[in-house]
Formats: C-alpha cells, structure tokens, sequence
C-alpha cells in the first residue's frame, strides 16, 4: 500500500515566555499507509494531538518533514495550506465543533462551499455524506437539536464532503456515552471500508484502538512503538 | 441567510449597534435633509441670478430693498449692453412674517418685460403662465398651493383681495416655489396699502418698484454690466451673479458643512460600537474560527465572512435610518407647512449616499475585527476557551 502521510524527525516547542517553554514532539515520526485505520494512544502530555494537528496541516514544525502522499507539505504557505486542509484533509474534534447557528446541511456545506462549490452542488454533496452518516432525516435541525452521537456524525460527513484522503479524529468519541460511541466507530470503520479513507486518531479508549488496524503510542514527544 | 442567523446570534448586542448606527444614519438624514434644501434654494438662485443684474435701490442688501422709482427704467435700458428691463415688486406674502429659516412666502410683481430672455425657465403643474393684462390673477408657486387652498380657476386671499389663480407653478426645489406671481400693477397696490400711512400719502403706486432685472446682450459680462449701471445710473445698487455668490452661497456652504459634521460625528459614533460588537463577536468565536480554518477556510474567506457581517448590521442601520429619518423630515416639513416653512429635503442623493455611507462605515469598521480573525493560526483558535 502506497504511504499517505509520513512524519519525520517532528520536532514542535511551544514557547510560553523567555525560558518557558514546553518540547512537545521531540522527534516524532510516524507513516500511514493509504486505507490505514490509526489509532494514537499515549498519556495526556505525551504528544499525540500535536502530531495529529502538525501532520493535518493545522500547526507548524520547528524541525522535521510532513508529507502527503508524495509532496513535502511542511513547507507550504498559508494559502497552500487552506487549499490542502480544504480539499484533502479532514478533521473531527472531540467536542464536534459545529457552527451552532447552522442546521446539519448547512454545517456541511460550509466545507463543500470553501472547496469553491457552488450551492447548488455544495447541497447536493452535502446530502450524499449526510446520507453516508445516515441522518438524511436530521439535514434542517440544530446541533442543539440533534443527541451528542448524531452530532459527531454530522462533523463526519463534514470531514466526508471533499473526498479527504485522510480524516483526522482528534478524540472524537471523547464526549460521547459508550453506545454512541461504538455507533460512531463502527461509522468510521464503514466509511473506511467503503470510501478507502485513511484515518488517524487520537484516543484515549483502549476499546476505540483496538478496532483500528494499528494502534501507535506515544511518550514524552515520541512514537515508542506501534503495533 | 445564513449572515443574518450569524449576525443575529446575539441578538440584543446586534440590536443595540444597528441602533447606533440607525441613530447616527437619522442625524445623517434630517441635518442632511436641511442641508440639501439649502444648497437646493442656493443653487437655484445661483442659477437665476448667473446671467442677469440686479438692481436695487441704493443701501439695499440682499435682505432688504428699499422703494424705487420706476422712472429709472429708462435710464437703465439706455446703458449700453442692456438688452431688457423688467420692473418688478417683490414683497412678503405675508406682512407679520416673523424671522424665517427658509426663504419666506412672497409676492413678486413683475411688468413681465424681457421674459423671452429669461434662461430660468419655469413649468406648470396647472394653468398657464401669467399675462401682463392679467390683472386680478395670480400664478402660485407650488409649496403655496396647499396653504393658500390654490387651484386653477378658483379664488385665493392674498393679503385680504381676492384673486384668480391662472396658473400653478410645478415644484423648482427654489424661489418660486414660496411665491405667488402677479401683475406689477396689482403687487404696487398691495405692497402700497400696507405701508405706513404717512409714507403711504407720499408715494404714487404706479410709480413704485422694489427692483429691476436687467437682461444683458449677448456677449455682454453681467459683472461689468453691473458697474456700468452703477456708474450710468444715480441712486441705485446693481449687482450682478457675483454678489448672491459672495452673500449667500458661500454662507450656506458653511452652514451645510455644520450640519454634515454633526451628523457625521454621530455615524462615527454608531461606527465605534459596530468595531466593538464585531471585536467582541470575533472573540467568542475563536473557536469556530478555528474549525473554519481547519475545515479549509482561508484567510480571505474568513474576512469575507466578519467584514460581509459588519456590512450587514451597517447596511440594516443605514436603511433603518434612512426610514426614520425620511418619515422625520416628512412630519416635520408638514408640520411646519402652516408657517411657511419647508426646511428640509431628502434628495436620491442623500437618500442613497446616508445608506451607502452605513455600509461604507460598517464595512471599515468591521475590518480590523476580520484581519485579526483571518490572521488566527488554525490550532491557537482550536484550543481558545
């Protein structure tokens, strides 16, 4: 399998002040293979959402090389990265962080819309992924009108819309109760198997890890093994 | 729309800036309005007086004209670069006329001489125009036709006579609006019966006029016409276009930019508290920010969204101002219609610029608050509490 994402030597410091300052990668390196589902464990400090923001474009490096399938992206500017984010990337958050004003459709058409989409095409695509998440009956309600589970879904098929090659989940049943929870696993797992989309997560539940195809820890800023 | 239910979410602070704006657009519109109606009786006048002279009675002002003899007409016509002299009375329309904002009602007599060289043309709503052999009738500028209860064919009371109405003037925005035409001889009887009885037995009615236009010749310069009457003429002050530019226009111009800055200072009020609902807006939604940017937003989309906001709340304040401030001006104006007074006017001008300048305002204070939010990197957002 071709590799999707590859991480080398990742270093990142956070500086909060003169001689404050947090290393929190000190060396990271990680690949993923295209289809791959990812599981990142390690204990809070260890790392493992600033891997996942660096490698999904979100945040910047000061040592090391990301790469997307076969372009160094650690380098790009800012407008390459909005265009990279919009069109190959996803992302899910653990708190779904939809816009609360909008209804689901609406949530993930924004997405389709960045993408340079028209509305038109934006709704239509929208729709499919909404319908991939199997909430077609849920598109015109709120997220304060939809439970903690169909909400996480509609943050998927928003991460869904663009046809990402990778989605990146950071904690994303973190908030969830254990049945929505599986519900949303088993949700990636048939996105995956369906659309060949690569995931990577970052987890604390050793019962969302042990679905993936590989699981990865992490520890003080580094991958110390991956199985 | 999706602006709006952004725009909206927090309704009462939004509600509060449009009102601010909406405030500052209603100042905009009534001193605006004032202004407009200023600079439209200015420009007519501008217009009236740039090709003709002006002669009054010696120490006259603009504000004030003595009596002239009408045996002067000769003596004027006989300068050279006189084309025509029209003879003519101008008085109030009414005599207890108190200090007037605008131009008061008035009465102008003219012997209608030299009409054909007349460049300030008027029109009729009604009627026609009036005939030196017209006695007994008057034309009634457009403001008067309510006031005076005027239509074309029926009777008005102009200082206690009856008189025919021939003619209603359509609406100039200037003079004529405020005035009620006549003979020179039937205003030479009015402006005479109200004089005071010691003057009154002095003077011969026919003999009287407030004033002289003197047309030019082609070719000739109404300011060194002027001079020339002047220097040809004893006893009388001729003025040409300058002397209304220099009196009024430029005294207007002052008073225009007064009442411009007042308003304006009250809109760059309105604009302060849009930059402070959109900075504290952009603050509390770091976050969605954030997922925006991680989603694939870029930098100018996200100012495209908070300033297209800002635009909104400034464009609903300008034309909620605009509304208020129109229907302001409208209850004013008919309020103060009994007293003459027609203070102010909303032109397309304003009208369009108030609201364009609401926009222009939200927009520029919606700036700042949108760099700073396109300028968030996507990861310090995600984590903003």
């Amino acid at each position: 399998m071709p590799t999707v994402i590859k991480g080398i030597d990742i270093h990142k410091r956070y500086v909060m002040g003169k001689d404050n300052y947090v290393d929190a990668l000190q060396g990271a390196s990680l690949e993923v293979e295209e289809g791959e589902m990812v599981a990142v464990m390690g204990p809070s400090g260890s790392g493992k959402s600033t891997l996942l923001h660096i490698l999904g474009c979100l945040d910047s490096l000061n040592k090391g090389e990301v790469w997307l399938e076969d372009r160094r992206v650690d380098t790009l500017r800012r407008g390459e990265l909005a265009n990279l984010r919009r069109n190959e990337v996803g992302f899910i958050f653990q708190t779904f962080n939809l816009v609360p004003s909008f209804t689901a459709i609406e949530n993930v058409m924004l997405a389709a819309e960045y993408a340079g989409k028209g509305r038109r095409e934006a709704r239509e695509a929208s729709r499919n992924a909404l319908s991939l998440v199997g909430l077609s009956d849920r598109e015109r309600h709120r997220p304060t009108e939809l439970s903690g589970g169909q909400q996480q879904r509609v943050a998927i098929a928003r991460a869904l819309v663009n046809g990402p090659k990778v989605i990146f989940g950071d904690e994303p049943t973190g908030n969830l109760d254990s049945s929505s929870s599986a519900e949303i696993v088993e949700m990636m797992h048939q996105v995956n198997r369906d659309t060949r989309t690569t995931f990577l997560l970052v987890t604390h539940d050793p019962g969302v890890a042990s679905t993936c195809h590989r699981v990865v820890h992490m520890l003080d800023g580094l991958v110390t093994n991956s199985h | 729309m999706r602006i709006l239910r952004n725009v909206f979410r927090r309704k009462l602070r939004v509600l509060l800036t449009i009102f601010g704006i909406t405030i500052g657009v209603l100042a905009l519109v009534v001193m605006g309005s004032m202004a407009e109606k200023i600079n439209m009786l200015v420009s007519g006048g501008t217009r009236y007086y740039s090709d003709k002279v002006t002669v009054a009675a010696e120490g006259s002002s603009m504000f004030s004209t003595g009596p002239l003899s009408i045996g002067k007409y000769d003596a004027i016509k006989a300068v050279p670069g006189v084309a025509e002299v029209s003879a003519g009375i101008a008085t109030l329309l009414e005599t207890d006329t108190s200090v007037s904002f605008g131009i008061p009602a008035t009465i102008q007599g003219s012997d209608l001489r030299g009409q054909e060289l007349e460049s300030f043309k008027v029109t009729y709503s009604d009627g026609r125009a009036l005939r030196a052999d017209d006695s007994g009738s008057v034309v009634v500028g457009s403001d008067l036709v309510g006031k005076l209860d005027a239509q074309v064919g029926g009777f008005v009371s102009v200082r206690g006579e009856r008189f025919q109405v021939v003619g209603i003037l359509d609406k100039t925005l200037t003079g004529p609006d405020t005035s009620v035409w006549m003979t020179l001889a039937d205003a030479q009887r009015l402006f005479v019966q109200d004089l005071p009885e010691v003057i009154r037995s002095q003077v011969d009615k026919n003999d009287l006029v407030t004033s002289f236009v003197v047309y030019p010749t082609e070719g000739t310069d109404p300011e060194q016409l002027a001079l020339d009457v002047n220097k040809a003429v004893p006893g009388v002050k001729a003025t040409g276009p300058k002397a209304f530019q220099d009196q009024i226009a430029s005294a207007t111009k002052i008073f225009s930019a007064i009442l411009y800055g007042i308003a304006i200072i009250a809109l760059f009020v309105g604009g302060l508290s849009v930059i402070n609902t959109m900075t504290m807006s952009v603050n509390e939604r770091t976050r969605e920010i954030g997922v925006r940017k991680a989603i694939g937003a870029s930098d100018g989309q996200i100012v495209r969204q908070f300033l297209g906001e800002a635009g909104i709340i400034g464009l609903i304040g300008g034309v909620s101002g605009l509304v208020l401030g129109w229907i302001a001006v409208v209850v004013a104006n008919k309020l103060l219609e009994s007293s003459d007074l027609n203070l102010f006017l909303v032109t397309p001008r304003l009208a369009i610029g108030s609201v364009v300048f609401a926009l222009i305002l939200g927009l520029v204070s919606g700036l700042y608050p949108s760099l700073h939010a396109a300028r968030l990197e996507p990861v310090v957002a995600l984590r903003y509490e």
